[in-house]
């Protein structure tokens, strides 16, 4: 069908309807402030400032620290933990969660399960168990934790010892899921009970938390829907950095392999294990030969650490919405997902064999694999893109070297792996070999169930051309030393160049090391042989560097001095002048040449050559067990070994600062010498010209143009005149460009705060950090910055104890965290320490206690103490109840600020919250200074004046003499002071009181002892125990426990039991003063003899009046006189009072009045002054204009 | 459990070395990196072997300002063990050895001072000026703007002569004051800047004042040539304050645009030791070597380039950079040893100034990204 051409829009430019249009948009566009600016205008200034104030606390309230973005740019996968107790869906819940996002059926989750569920987006699921030694070591590793909750029964102890695992270890992201929602039959009921764990879960995680419903089980999983709109919330989820995590690399192992010679394990079944294990890196760059702490295992050196192909990469293209069904990969060597996993030396095809029957039809495992073997062409050209050696020594292989298969029964997973072994490759894997005849016939089986397998075989079988030539490949790249591969390559390239260009010039220059060293890495024979001269060269570089003199160079004609002093800047090396005799484009080259070399030279000069070394390494460290040696040039390495130690660098005796040519090399590097173009005055000044010179007086109306332009328009304009539009245009552009930058540096710096600053240069930092290194090749940039997070590493691991292989289960999660620098080492920890507010019983100190701290998980012996306010260590024999203590550990240097948690024991469940103590690390230390009260009783014996002799305290001179001069107080609290020791009896002293002692009195000394922490450190070695038994570790047990198990109760001391106090009433005597004294005292003071007041004699009572009849009239007519006068003045008085204030008020009103006509007339006057004023400007002005 | 007995000792590294050079590198990065570390051969071959009495001296200073060190020394002296442990600092009062100068010990007290419990209040006695060591008058003016440049500032950095002694007899006083840091802050100099203005100072003690303006006219003579605000001051300490050798010296520091130090100096030869040294020609060569030193340039001056690799070494996971003139042999083994003890590698590219342009020799533009490292010592409170 043909488009039907429409009528393109055209847009009135004039008329109404465009008059119309721009009216409505200017409407629109004009913001409310400026249609209605009255609305807005400021009506109190106090108001204003207010709410000013409010937004600004408000804006500042959402300020947090910056950091620097560190995230790498193909992070790892995130890791969710899926936590819960028993039988509350776990398993099923990620089995969902699997099958929503890959379309496959796991049906034993064993380990991490990694996923793609994005186009930018991998997940990791481990299930963790309810013990809490997993629940810890997941916490530390979570970027997300599900918590399962089972709704019919509410919330278990689980949920809430895990909240508090994560507040302590930096809280991950955390969802909660209810399931089980579908055994309530009530609505109402259920909605209640939602509602109720909702609130719950909120004042726990934060307000707000997301909490999931899965509502019911349709055929044993959970409803499609809800686990998509579940999956779908992780996949988009964002998480912020913790800092444990962001401090420290760290790996989740996915998959572990054993390396031990099985001859060794015959020999010795329980010897140490090599054992490589392999996940994805995270946290932060990971250097090699670093140390590992595996939690539940221990501390380990990582003797081999590289990186691998990613298995479950991102989907390389991005173009549609949605990942098609090659892409929605999965990752599960534990659990026998994976298929094929390709390792340093070997190829390993994971068939779950012994399932293969039942698989047949349904098997979602199998036809992964398939689909893997099925695609082997992008796995091949995957494995020669990434730089890793398959197969170490390969041998010329022929056409028919096929690859055959040997089964390897895996007594730990219970599956048998068929292994694809090349002919030419046995001598090195050599213990598969011995199962090989064996398990020939099983093969066969094999294929005989699985057809379609077999035909993927099949193909795999045809493949060998393409996997011979990429063989050949790496043969070529093998021959040169794998050191530094991009330089190498750089140079070898570079080498062909020189090469010719020696050949061309016929100069053999001896003196060129770095040349030479080119040389020996480009030709693999020679290789071996030069290696020793290599280092000489090395060495003479160094010495070059060293003394700075160079006998060559003094003898060297004065004529070419200047050129050999620049040559000699270019490179540290003894070049012989007579190179310099050719001509000056060759010259040119060279420089050039070696400007490009000269940065791995340098680099080897430095460090050479990294490979070699560690080879070196690697040999010495079974001789020196792990101790490393520094490999120098062998010549003269005596003398420097004991040189003189000094840091001062001695100037080159060749410059010769007297000569005007030296001194001229230097010109530039003062404020007065020449400047560069952007920074030079003069050029900057004409700049200036250009952007401000083009300006109108106004006052003259004369018109100023930048001389600059002027001059160059005048120049060029003739000369070329379409070079001269294109650069005019440039110029006006950079020109706006520069205002610009001006003027805003004009103005937004004065908006800058502090805040956007920081932020500001963290975004720099961040940007350079990314840009740095990322033109480098893998393999080079590991070397810099260590392995970086998101890359797929192996970390192999010598001798770790063979329970780890023996009794490994993938059920237990396997962590290898990273250690810091000094996290290696141990010391004494001062920690903040709280007893958890759930944990029912306080916490005694010396009883044996195990610690969640950094990565590790171990039994210490804590000392609580309290600090005094003179800054002393109390120490206290019980954790406070509701108290921050201190607490005194000899465990692993961890950094300050590092949370942890403590639990009494780590097996079994208890009925109670498990988490003892929760705190923070403080201080480090290699002392303690925990003191402890100790009180030292004596008598008194004998009792002078204020002198008293007391005993008992002491047992001998010796001791009296360390405390002459020490405080003594007695019990009523006469405070006194040692002297000196008493000949008899032993121990006895003298002592002076500030009062006379009693005998009955108790004399005390009171002193501080400090206390030793005990030194146990015990790290929690679970992942150890066989399996089933791996959550019963019990470690030291309390002395409490000890008395239990072995029923011995406890004697006390007689005197320390408490008995019930009985107290006399105490009866005092009377107070007798002396008649004496009595009468001296002061009457104040004089004790009183209060008697009753007595009778008033006869004499002097007054007798009553009693009036005549008449005498009583005239009395009662006078006080009704009274009273009525008295009533008639109080009426007068207050009509006179009304009468007065009406009179005020009328005063007032006409005052009032009055006020008001003045004003009018005023008013009047002024108006008729006013125009008489204007009339008169007006004439005046008239008369002016006249 | 055949596990559980190793794993009560942890898995820390230790590190062998051989012979006594490069002595201090290793035990200052031994002190910060936690490993422990084993000199042997230590002048086994020679007439008068094991450690010197300076170096004995040096581990009397480190065991001062650290808590828990371990450290073992075999009857000969031809064999050191050294087991650091925390640095603590606080205030210190040591006695240097007079074999080598009070820089020979505040060199490493300057790398391990910000990572301290306390804040470092340290006397050194001593000697303050010979031809060995970088003097104190040095460092005051060169690695003190250089820490401010990594974030160790505030008014607790300092270096304080009070009093001068030169070699041989000694007798000087310097007072170091410095505040601790929990992390270093990554740098980027990459450019030195021009040079504005260049200082020195002058000093004598024991000999006639005006040796000290002798040498500060001829050095003028040959510096004014390329700038002219220079400025040197005399300094002739008397009395109590002037040690117990004659002598005289002088510094000088040029200081650019961009706040990078430069610097050179130069002493006349101890008392009884070699020819004596007119102060002219002193001077003279000073200004030489300074010239030297600009000729090399980089934003730091060639005695503290291993104090700036290792305070890039020890800063934040991010990139740092540093562009310094051509390494001394110093520097390179002390990248050796920051690789063998941190397991960082630097990226080392030459810079090669522009043919018109005359700033002296090549840079060497220094990369690493830093180890991340936080002061574990400080207390948190």
């Amino acid at each position: 069908m043909e488009a039907k051409v429409q009528k393109k829009h055209q847009r009135k430019h004039s008329g109404r309807k465009a008059e119309k249009k721009s009216r409505k948009q200017n409407e629109q566009e004009s913001d409310a402030r400026k249609r209605n600016p009255r609305a807005f205008a400021v009506q109190s200034a106090v108001r204003m400032a207010r709410t000013f104030h409010r937004t600004q606390d408000l804006k500042t309230k959402k300020h947090h620290i910056p950091l620097v973005d560190r995230t790498p740019l193909e992070p790892p996968p995130i890791v969710v933990v899926v936590v819960g107790p028993p039988k509350v869906g776990k398993s099923t819940l990620i089995r969902c969660l699997i099958k929503n996002f890959t379309r496959q059926k796991l049906s034993d989750i064993r380990g991490p399960v990694t996923i793609v569920s994005g186009k930018k987006r991998r997940i990791t699921f481990i299930e963790s168990g309810s013990d809490i030694s997993s629940m810890i070591d997941l916490a530390k590793v979570a970027d997300l934790a599900l918590m399962l909750i089972d709704a019919s029964f509410g919330f278990e102890m689980e949920t809430f010892e895990f909240l508090n695992i994560c507040q302590v270890h930096g809280f991950p992201r955390i969802m909660g899921v209810l399931t089980h929602l579908d055994s309530f039959k009530n609505n109402k009921v259920l909605s209640k009970t939602k509602k109720r764990l909702k609130h719950r879960f909120w004042t726990e995680v934060y307000q707000g938390a997301k909490l999931f419903y899965l509502s019911g089980m349709v055929y044993g999983e959970y409803q499609t829907q809800e686990v998509k709109n579940l999956g779908r919330f992780i996949s988009v989820m964002k998480f912020r950095p913790l800092v444990w995590q962001t401090s420290h690399p760290y790996v989740l192992a996915d998959r572990m392999e054993d390396l031990t010679d099985p001859e060794t394990i015959r020999q010795d079944p329980k010897c140490d294990r090599t054992v490589s294990l392999y996940g994805y890196l995270r946290g932060t760059y990971m250097k090699n030969k670093s140390q590992v702490h595996i939690p539940g295992v221990g501390d380990f050196a990582v003797g081999d650490l590289s990186f691998l192909p990613d298995p479950c990469p991102l989907p390389e293209t991005l173009k549609k919405r949605a990942l098609n069904e090659k892409e929605r990969l999965l990752y599960a060597p534990m659990a026998g997902v994976g298929g094929v996993v390709y390792d340093k030396d070997a190829v390993y095809i994971d068939m779950p064999g012994g399932h293969v029957k039942q698989q047949d039809n349904a098997g979602p495992t199998t036809e992964l694999v398939q689909s893997l073997i099925g695609t082997h062409a992008t796995l091949d050209s995957k494995m020669a893109a990434s730089k890793v050696s398959l197969f170490s020594g390969t041998a010329a292989l022929s056409q028919d070297d096929q690859p055959t298969e040997s089964h390897v029964w895996d007594p730990k997973t219970h599956r048998e792996r068929r292994k694809a072994v090349f002919t030419g490759e046995e001598e090195e894997d050599d213990h598969d070999d011995d199962d090989d005849d064996e398990e020939e016939e099983e093969e066969e089986e094999d294929e005989e169930y699985n057809e379609e397998d077999e035909n993927e075989v099949e193909i795999e079988k045809t493949d060998p051309p393409m996997k011979r030539l990429k063989l050949e490949q790496r043969k070529e790249m093998e021959e040169t030393p794998a050191f530094a591969d991009s330089d190498d390559e750089l140079e070898k390239s570079e080498d062909d160049e020189e090469d010719e260009e020696e050949r061309g010039t016929g100069n053999g220059d001896s003196g060129h090391c770095s040349e030479d060293n080119d040389d020996d890495y480009g030709s693999e024979e020679a290789e071996s042989g030069t290696e020793d001269d290599d280092n000489k060269e090395i060495s003479d570089m160094e010495e070059d560097v060293a003394s700075g003199t160079n006998g060559q160079r003094s003898k060297a004609s004065s004529g070419q001095e200047e050129e050999d002093e620049e040559e000699e800047d270019q490179s540290y090396s003894t070049a012989g002048s007579l190179r310099w005799k050719e001509g000056l484009a060759e010259k040119a080259a060279e420089v050039f040449l070696r400007q490009q070399r000269a940065a791995p030279n340098l680099r080897k000069l430095v460090y050479g050559t990294v490979v070699e070394e560690e080879e070196e390494e690697g040999e010495e460290d079974e001789e020196v067990g792990g101790l490393f040696r520094v490999s120098r040039p062998e010549k003269g390495k005596r003398r420097r070994a004991d040189g003189l130690d000094c840091s001062r660098f001695e100037p080159d005796d060749s410059h010769d600062w007297e000569q005007e040519e030296m001194l001229a090399s230097i010109r530039d590097c003062f404020v007065t010498g020449k400047w560069e173009g952007n920074t030079d005055a003069a050029t900057l000044l004409k700049e200036d010209d250009e952007i401000y010179g083009d300006f109108e007086d106004l006052e003259t109306g004369e018109v100023h143009k930048g001389g600059s332009d002027l001059d160059h328009e005048d120049e060029e304009e003739p000369q070329v005149k379409v070079d001269d539009t294109e650069a005019q245009k440039n110029k006006r552009l950079e020109k706006k460009k520069r205002l610009k930058e001006r003027f805003d540096a004009e103005y937004d710096d004065g908006d800058a705060t502090y805040f956007d600053d920081l932020k500001e240069e963290m975004h720099k930092q961040a940007e350079l950090n990314r840009a740095e290194f990322e033109d480098v090749d893998d393999e080079t940039r590991v070397q810099y910055e260590g392995f970086r997070p998101g890359m797929y590493v192996r970390l192999e691991i010598p001798s770790l104890p063979c329970e780890f292989v023996t009794n490994f289960d993938p059920h237990y999660p396997i962590i290898l965290g990273g250690l810091g620098g000094s996290e290696g080492n141990v010391g004494y920890l001062q920690m903040r320490l709280k007893k958890h507010r759930w944990h029912s019983k306080i916490l005694k100190t010396r009883d044996p206690l195990i610690l969640s701290l950094g990565w590790r998980r171990f039994q210490t012996i804590p000392m609580y103490h309290i600090e005094d306010h003179n800054g002393r260590h109390r120490l206290l024999k019980y954790t406070p109840e509701h108290m921050h203590c201190g607490a005194s550990i000899w465990g692993p240097i961890t950094p300050q600020g590092t949370g942890f948690l403590a639990v009494q024991s780590v097996s079994g469940t208890q009925a109670n919250f498990r988490i003892a103590a929760t705190g923070v690390v403080l201080d480090l230390d290699k002392s303690v200074t925990i003191v402890k009260k100790l009180k030292l009783i004596g008598y008194p014996c004998k009792i002078f004046k204020n002198t008293s002799f007391v005993q008992g305290m002491f047992n001998s001179v010796l001791e009296v003499a360390k405390f002459e001069g020490a405080s003594v107080r007695t019990v009523s609290g006469i405070k006194g002071q040692i002297k000196k020791a008493l000949r008899t009896p032993a121990g006895a002293f003298r002592a002076t009181f500030e009062d006379r002692l009693l005998m009955s009195d108790i004399v005390f000394l009171r002193s501080w002892y400090p206390v030793t922490v005990p030194r146990l450190y015990n790290p929690v070695t679970s992942l150890l125990l066989p399996a089933g038994q791996k959550d019963t570790w019990t470690g030291m047990r309390t002395v409490g426990q000890l008395k239990h198990d072995l029923g011995i109760r406890n004697q006390p001391n007689q005197d320390s039991l408490y008995k019930p106090v009985v107290r006399q009433p105490r009866k005092f005597n009377k107070l007798h003063i002396p008649k004496e004294l009595q009468k001296a005292l002061p009457f104040k003071s004089k004790p009183k003899q209060t008697q009753p007041k007595a009778r008033t004699p006869r004499d002097l009572q007054r007798p009553a009046v009693i009036r005549e009849p008449h005498e009583r009239k005239v009395a009662a007519l006078l006080s009704a006189l009274s009273t009525v006068y008295n009533h008639k003045k109080k009426a007068s008085r207050v009509k006179q009072h009304t009468a007065h204030k009406e009179f005020l008020k009328q005063k007032d009103r006409a005052e009032e009045e009055k006020m008001r006509r003045l004003k009018d007339v005023k008013k009047k006057m002024y108006q008729l002054m006013g125009q008489k004023e204007k009339k008169k400007q007006k004439s005046s002005l008239k008369a002016e204009g006249a | 459990l055949c596990g559980s007995r190793r794993n009560n000792n942890m898995a820390s590294q230790g590190l062998t070395y051989d012979g006594c050079n490069f002595f201090r590198q290793r035990l200052i990065l031994s002190t910060l990196s936690g490993k422990r570390v084993k000199i042997r051969h230590v002048r086994s071959k020679d007439d008068n072997p094991g450690l010197r009495d300076f170096e004995a001296s040096f581990i009397r200073l480190l065991d001062k300002v650290t808590n828990g060190t371990r450290i073992e020394i075999n009857q000969t002296g031809t064999v050191l063990f050294y087991q650091p442990g925390l640095l603590f600092g606080g205030t210190i009062e040591h006695e240097c050895n007079v074999q080598r100068s009070v820089g020979y010990y505040l060199e490493a007290l300057i790398m391990l001072a910000p990572f301290m419990k306390n804040p470092l209040r340290a006397l050194l006695k001593g000697v303050t000026n010979d031809q060995k060591d970088p003097s104190v008058d040095l460092l005051k003016a060169t690695a003190i703007p250089l820490m401010k440049k990594f974030g160790i500032d505030g008014d607790g950095l300092e270096i304080k002569i009070t009093k001068r002694g030169m070699a041989p007899g000694g007798g000087g006083e310097v007072l170091f004051t410095c505040p601790v840091r929990r992390t270093i802050r990554p740098v980027q100099m990459t450019e030195p800047g021009k040079i504005k203005r260049i200082r020195g100072t002058a000093y004598s003690v024991r000999v006639s004042p005006q040796m000290a303006n002798r040498i500060v006219d001829s050095a003028r003579s040959i510096l004014n040539q390329f700038i002219p605000d220079i400025y040197i001051y005399t300094d002739h300490m008397k009395g109590a304050n002037s040690g117990k050798s004659p002598g005289f010296g002088l510094t000088l520091i040029a200081e650019t645009l961009n706040g990078t130090f430069l610097s050179a100096e130069m002493v006349s030869n101890p008392q009884g030791q070699g020819e004596t040294i007119l102060p002219e020609d002193l001077g003279r060569k000073c200004a030489k070597i300074l010239l030297e030193e600009v000729y090399r340039g980089g934003c730091v001056d060639s005695a503290n380039q291993s104090l700036a690799l290792l305070y890039m070494t020890l800063g934040q996971q991010d990139v740092s950079k540093t562009l310094l003139g051509p390494l001394s042999p110093y520097t390179i083994e002390f990248l050796r040893h920051i690789r063998d003890f941190f397991q960082i590698m630097f990226k080392i590219e030459v810079k090669k100034p522009n043919e018109e342009e005359m700033k002296g020799g090549n840079k060497v533009l220094m990369t690493c990204v830093g180890a991340g490292y936080t002061n574990i010592s400080k207390t948190l409170k």
